[in-house]
């Protein structure tokens, strides 16, 4: 048994995107899987044992933490939410100017959008002060509770 | 027929709905709370809703977020469900205002039925026989302690608005009688917003028939049989099945054709529930009738061979029943499963399920939204699963349903699996001999 393959083949799952890795050559037929962190939960992938030969690769489990976006937010960074089930609307009226733009100074109280529920449009205002980073819906489209509508950086 | 069914629901009664949806060709909305972000209901429906926080009248009961939630998503019809907002009138109306099929009763046909005091007057008007009580509410004490006299100690007295066991009192004589309807009325005031009592004979141990009933916008109104229900502990039922020990064909016929007689007086149209109090002699007295599917649907399903729920969307979208019920085939019984710990008060056990078993086999089905490592949320009711079981006669149908519940493992909280195995332990559940008050003198 190649000691050094083994080692090269860990090697090259531990430092690439690859989960599963088999090999076969000559009869012998070896498996390399790693787990995968993401977002705090562990995901394990099927680990199969070679059926030729007693190859055991112990210790063979590797983790990797994979951060995504939401993880590297700012403290400083605030999310607004819908507070009801509707449409969005970045406007009061189809041919109005929208209430708010990317980089705007908003401060408590200031309305930001509306979410139309069984015909009733309902203002959203900011419960912060800051600026607009980024508008995280689309005119006319659907939101639920909760959903984020804007990202503020705060003052 | 509707194109997308939005269900205003959670839980086991949203899966079974979304599955009736499937098979019919029709999408699926599902709503949820936050708390139910994980729930089984959510992730097997076709498109999926967050309408609220965790509290129900925060989500689950809130109108304007599920009629919302159906316009965002294009629903063209809301499926209630049973209990939240199934048997309101108001959320009906609003559905009908709102260009969206609520399927169910309309809000007259709720109304009717939902007045405790009217139903009752609606049906007796109709000749079905009701328990002889006050007629309407009791506005003077004096004359009320005339009727009790009348009708023969003991009496109840129960709320006009009430469900549930609250504002009711039993006053075996009439030096009780004053006091009695005034710790009813208050109560009734709390509970329900609304003091109103009427009067009734109270009928010592009873057994609780229900008869299940289908109308649909061609005329048809149908029965399929009765469900017992005489297993309850404080008014919840523990434990149903069909046909009812008591009941043979010619009883059958009669509470049955009552039943439609009364749905009829109101041109009920969907799935219905006609409950009768029997007593011992085999009278049966008319005692309310609710205007939605019922948890315990199940078992009529079983021994009718009928989808319930697919009947009901059918009516909705204005087709006829799709067969007349013929005679019930078999014996069923459904055990529900709460998550509550029998030795303990049945207390309710919320948590995270560590290890989980669902018994199979011929006759055996579970109506379910939980699964291995699914955390049981502590807003809702503690109901986690149905064991619905079918044999070719009684006998048959508690072994199977001895053999399933001993199979079914469910570890990480506790349920009421226990519980259901020592009923089927107990002579008198065994003798189908037992009423209402059979689970008072129960020894755990």
């Amino acid at each position: 048994m190649d000691l050094n393959l083994i080692k090269k083949l860990i090697k090259l799952v531990d430092t690439s995107e690859i989960t599963d890795l088999e090999v076969e050559e000559n009869g012998l037929r070896i498996k390399v899987a790693k787990k995968i962190r993401v977002n705090g939960s562990l995901i394990q992938p099927a680990f199969t044992q070679p059926t030729q030969t007693s190859v055991q690769i112990s210790g063979a489990e590797i983790e990797k933490n994979i951060t995504t976006s939401e993880e590297t937010k700012a403290n400083n960074l605030h999310e607004i939410k819908s507070p009801i089930v509707g449409t969005f609307y970045r406007a009061p009226a189809p041919d109005a100017d929208a209430y708010v733009q990317v980089g705007d100074m908003i401060n408590s109280g200031t309305v930001l959008c509306i979410v139309e529920a069984m015909k009733l449009m309902n203002e959203i205002e900011s419960d912060v002060t800051g600026k607009i980073i980024k508008i995280l819906v689309e005119n006319g489209k659907p939101v639920e509770y909760n959903q984020p509508l804007f990202l503020i950086e705060l003052s | 027929m509707f194109n997308k069914i939005l269900i205003a629901n959670r839980g086991e009664i949203a899966l079974r709905v979304i599955r009736t949806c499937k098979e019919l060709g029709i999408k699926t909305v599902a709503v949820y709370s936050e708390a139910d972000k994980d729930s089984l209901h959510v992730t097997f429906a076709d498109e999926a809703v967050c309408i609220g926080p965790p509290l129900g009248k925060e989500s689950y009961l809130k109108i304007p977020s599920l009629i919302s939630a159906a316009h965002i998503t294009g629903a063209d019809a809301i499926h209630p469900g049973y209990g939240f907002l199934a048997e309101n009138a108001n959320f009906s109306e609003i559905c009908e205002e709102s260009n969206i099929k609520f399927i169910g009763p309309s809000p007259q046909m709720i109304n009717a039925m939902g007045d405790k005091s009217f139903a009752k007057d609606t049906m007796k008007k109709n000749g079905v026989p009701v328990i002889p009580g006050s007629d309407g509410l009791i506005t003077d004490l004096k004359s009320a302690i005339g009727l009790a006299h009348q009708i023969g100690f003991p009496v109840i007295l129960k709320a006009s608005a009430g469900g549930g066991g609250k504002g009711m009192r039993v006053v075996w004589e009439e030096s009780e009688f004053e006091k009695a309807f005034q710790t009813a009325s208050n109560e009734a005031e709390a509970s329900f917003a609304n003091s109103a009592i009427y009067m009734e004979k109270f009928v010592e141990n009873p057994r609780h028939v229900e008869i299940q009933i289908m109308g649909d916008t061609h005329g048809n109104v149908y029965h399929y049989g009765e469900r017992d229900c005489s297993v309850q502990r404080r008014h919840q039922k523990l434990i149903e099945e069909s046909p009812s020990p008591i009941v043979n064909d010619e009883l059958r016929d009669k509470m049955g054709s009552a039943a439609i007689l009364g749905a009829k007086s109101i041109n009920y149209e969907g799935a219905g529930t006609v409950e009768f109090l029997v007593d011992k002699d085999g009278n049966f007295y008319f005692m309310e009738m609710n205007t939605r599917i019922q948890v315990e649907h199940p078992v009529t399903e079983s021994v009718y061979g009928v989808d319930l729920i697919r009947q009901q969307i059918l009516v909705a979208a204005g087709h006829a029943i799709e067969a007349e019920p013929g005679k019930p085939f078999g014996h069923s019984i459904e055990f529900r499963i709460n998550a509550e710990d029998p030795e303990h008060g049945f207390r309710p056990s919320p948590g995270v399920i560590q290890s989980l078993h669902f018994p199979g086999g011929f006759g055996v089905r579970i109506d379910s939204h939980i699964y291995q490592s699914y955390t049981i949320p502590p807003f809702y009711d503690s109901l986690i699963a149905k064991l619905i079981v079918w044999g070719r006669d009684r006998e048959h149908a508690i072994a199977r349903g001895r053999r399933a519940l001993e199979e079914f493992t469910v570890e990480g909280i506790k349920t009421t699996i226990p519980f259901h195995l020592k009923v089927l332990e107990d002579q008198r559940f065994l003798s189908g001999k037992f009423d209402t008050s059979f689970l008072d003198n129960f020894q755990l």
